[in-house]
């Protein structure tokens, strides 16, 4: 701790240092951040202390400051790398149970990054792609949000669960850095007043009356059940659609979270049958979706399931098989099925990649809705984010524009049905 | 008979199914801690292997076009077995046996990190999405009401008791009636008069890590096909469940293992069948904490007494 309190001080002579780092503080992840702002911009304080200082200086100053002499060399050169490009932090899970949405969001947000440079970059710079790994855990995700600010980005697409996103936009919105989520749909995201956050996908509180009033109108059911996963998405909009089911009278007779991980539910189901329920919503994603929809037709409960877009996924159609047909979803609109994404669709696919899952398009319009602010010449992130509230965007989407909190206005959910093979039509 | 009994006898039967299989996974945990006195954490990995190695035999076989029920469920089991083993006899080698005769604490760090190594290791051999594995035993009996509530048993819920009680009876036979057994035995009571007396330990300490493997990948096969879908992911909690069986039951006990297994299942199905399924782990663990706090020694386990 000692060495990081005396470089803090060290910085202090120059000028442009001290209105940019926050007071010195204990706290780790906020003393390797000011680490690295000081390798990249004090060179000349760095300096300065070598040369000057070697007098008053006591041990610890010796060792700090030729530790900001080997980190100064370092900075230069990632400064030297920035010049010709836009790095584009793209953060989501690469492995861990939901790697499939990282995949899609990857796909989606790599396709626009080179069909933007293609077209020529942003006024002749090119955009640069990087992807980190979180896994969809909130640790690896402040882990993750902390190197995209070591490395110098200014824009980060991602991350991809709530849970994950959450923590690391705290980060984010600290260091002057502007996030576009393309999946995470959690409200309390954009509740907290933040400047530099944005979503280019609904929240769970659309999503949640899509579906109960999908329910309410078309299936009609006499008993529901609302079973979730106890994690920020999957309880959140199961809590709002027992809510919205509530508040039309259809009596929702359980409410019961399960553990993420979990194989086992013949309890569960066994218990579900005893309530008699015909209809059950799941908040959560598809693997113990898939196994309750296995296990309840092993175990012959017959009650009609229905789920959010975090079980849309062909995953689902290979762990559940024929208990999959005729899953109810809400799912973002099929972006790649509009005559004008085709241009899109075929680049993706010439990659070998597969242009169906609904990130691919809410990621791609994030780039895009970057990209078209930057050519507007706002490159730093907090007028871009002003940039973005003021001016409507064009992307795959269609025309996007946000509210003050951050949040697309109009954004609407549409209710699927989901088939075996994994494909699924819209209701 | 009643919805209410029905209901009840549903519960305990899906109790005793996972149970079965805790029960099965116990038994490495429990032999490996009677012989030399360690937790052996990265067991509930050899399970997770198991898994695998049996998808993808099956994979294999379903790939040049074998598909007679009888010859895919002997050679899942047998090749599982024998891969698993394979594992177990390693991982004993590579990662305890350097480290025997030193402070016990030392091979239990070795075995965290073997645990973190082989799930790992899996994860990115195999990646790390949840694999369909092929079931292939379908179907089962309803008994009951056709309205109302009825009870339902998979054909692979009675395959599971069965295969889990054969394995069962084997062990106990092994134990009780073979050289081997008995020279497990002698090296459980102690391990350095048993060396005196001209017993290979090493041997009986690789036998013991190449049964428990074999169990685990009993398991592994079972509830593979149980479930139909395995990640890389199962080992860790299927691990700490089944540690919690062996320390219930008494750590050291092989039927103390089967005993803390099967009351594990029912209490996890009970609990989830008439409270609440957000309260299954918190009784798990519970049960745990309760027995290390007041009977130390599990249900059927010998009080330790300190060799002089």
């Amino acid at each position: 701790m000692f060495i990081y309190h005396e470089l803090c001080q060290d910085c202090e002579p120059d000028p442009s240092q001290t209105s940019r780092n926050p007071p010195c503080s204990s706290n780790i992840l906020s003393v390797t951040r000011k680490l690295t702002q000081f390798a990249k911009g004090g060179f000349t304080s760095a300096l300065y202390s070598q040369e000057h200082g070697e007098g008053e200086m006591n041990k610890w100053t010796k060792t700090a400051a030729s530790v900001a002499a080997a980190m100064t060399l370092f900075g230069a050169s990632t400064l030297a790398q920035a010049a010709d490009t836009i790095k584009i932090a793209m953060a989501g899970p690469v492995t861990g149970p939901v790697a499939q949405y990282g995949d899609m969001q990857f796909t989606g947000g790599n396709a626009a990054i080179e069909m933007i440079n293609a077209a020529g970059g942003i006024n002749g710079k090119q955009l640069e792609g990087v992807i980190y790994d979180d896994a969809c855990d909130p640790k690896q995700a402040v882990a993750v949000a902390n190197k995209i600010v070591n490395d110098g980005a200014q824009f980060v697409l991602g991350h991809l669960c709530s849970s994950a996103t959450q923590p690391a936009s705290d980060i984010y919105e600290d260091e002057g850095i502007l996030m576009i989520t393309a999946a995470s749909t959690s409200p309390d995201i954009t509740a907290r007043g933040y400047e530099l956050i944005f979503r280019t996908i609904g929240l769970d509180s659309d999503q949640g009356p899509t579906a109960s009033n999908y329910i309410i109108d078309h299936v009609k059911p006499k008993k529901v059940a609302v079973i979730h996963d106890k994690q920020q998405y999957g309880e959140g909009i199961a809590s709002s659609v027992k809510a919205g089911l509530e508040a039309a009278k259809i009596p929702v007779v359980a409410f019961e979270g399960v553990t993420a991980g979990d194989k086992d539910f013949s309890a569960l189901i066994a218990k579900l049958k005893k309530l008699n329920v015909d209809f059950v919503y799941y908040g959560g994603y598809h693997p113990e979706l898939g196994l309750l929809l296995r296990q309840s037709k092993e175990k012959g409960l017959t009650a009609q399931f229905m789920g959010p877009e975090g079980v849309g996924n062909k995953d689902i159609s290979a762990i559940a098989g024929e208990a999959s047909e005729g899953l109810l979803v809400t799912l973002p609109k099929k972006y790649d099925l509009l005559p004008e994404n085709k241009a899109v669709v075929d680049h993706i696919v010439a990659k070998g990649g597969d242009a169906t899952g609904p990130f691919v398009w809410t990621g791609y319009a994030a780039v895009q809705a970057i990209s078209q602010g930057l050519k507007a010449g706002k490159t730093d992130p907090m007028d871009l984010a002003e940039y973005l509230r003021a001016t409507p965007t064009n992307t795959v989407m269609g025309e996007l524009a946000w509210d003050k909190k951050g949040d697309l206005k109009g954004f609407e959910f549409g209710v699927f049905t989901w088939h075996k093979d994994g494909t699924s039509s819209q209701n | 008979m009643s919805e209410q009994f029905y209901y009840f006898l549903q519960q305990i039967l899906n109790g005793v199914t996972i149970g079965s299989t805790y029960a099965l996974i116990a038994i490495g945990y429990t032999m490996v801690y009677g012989i030399i006195g360690m937790i052996n954490f990265a067991h509930g990995e050899v399970y997770m292997l198991g898994s695998y190695a049996a998808f993808f035999v099956l994979a294999g076989l379903a790939m040049v076009g074998i598909d007679s029920l009888p010859l895919l469920l002997i050679a899942a089991f047998s090749l599982s077995i024998i891969i698993t083993s394979a594992y177990g006899w390693s991982i004993e080698r590579v990662a305890y046996r350097p480290l025997r005769g030193g402070n016990r604490l030392i091979p239990l760090i070795s075995a965290i990190g073997m645990s973190i190594f082989l799930q790992n290791f899996v994860r990115l051999a195999q990646g790390s999405r949840d694999i369909a594995m092929p079931s292939l035993i379908t179907g089962g009996w309803t008994i009951g009401p056709a309205d109302g509530f009825n009870i339902t048993l998979s054909y692979m819920q009675v395959v599971i008791f069965v295969v889990t009680f054969l394995s069962m009876t084997a062990l106990t036979l092994f134990i009780s009636k073979s050289r081997m057994g008995r020279a497990c035995r002698a090296c459980a009571e102690d391990i350095g008069m048993a060396n005196l007396l001209g017993i290979n330990t090493n041997k009986v300490i690789s036998i013991t890590f190449v049964i428990g493997a074999a169990l685990a990948a009993v398991a592994g096969v079972l509830l593979g096909m149980y479930y139909g879908v395995i990640n890389p992911y199962l080992g860790f909690m299927a691990g700490l469940k089944a540690f919690t069986a062996a320390v219930l039951g008494g750590i050291g006990s092989i039927p103390g293992a089967v005993l803390g297994g099967l009351l594990l299942g029912i209490a996890e199905a009970i609990t989830a069948g008439y409270f609440s399924t957000e309260y299954k782990d918190v009784v798990s663990f519970g049960l745990l904490c309760f027995v290390l706090l007041f009977m130390p020694t599990g249900i059927l386990g010998k009080p330790e007494v300190e060799k002089v």
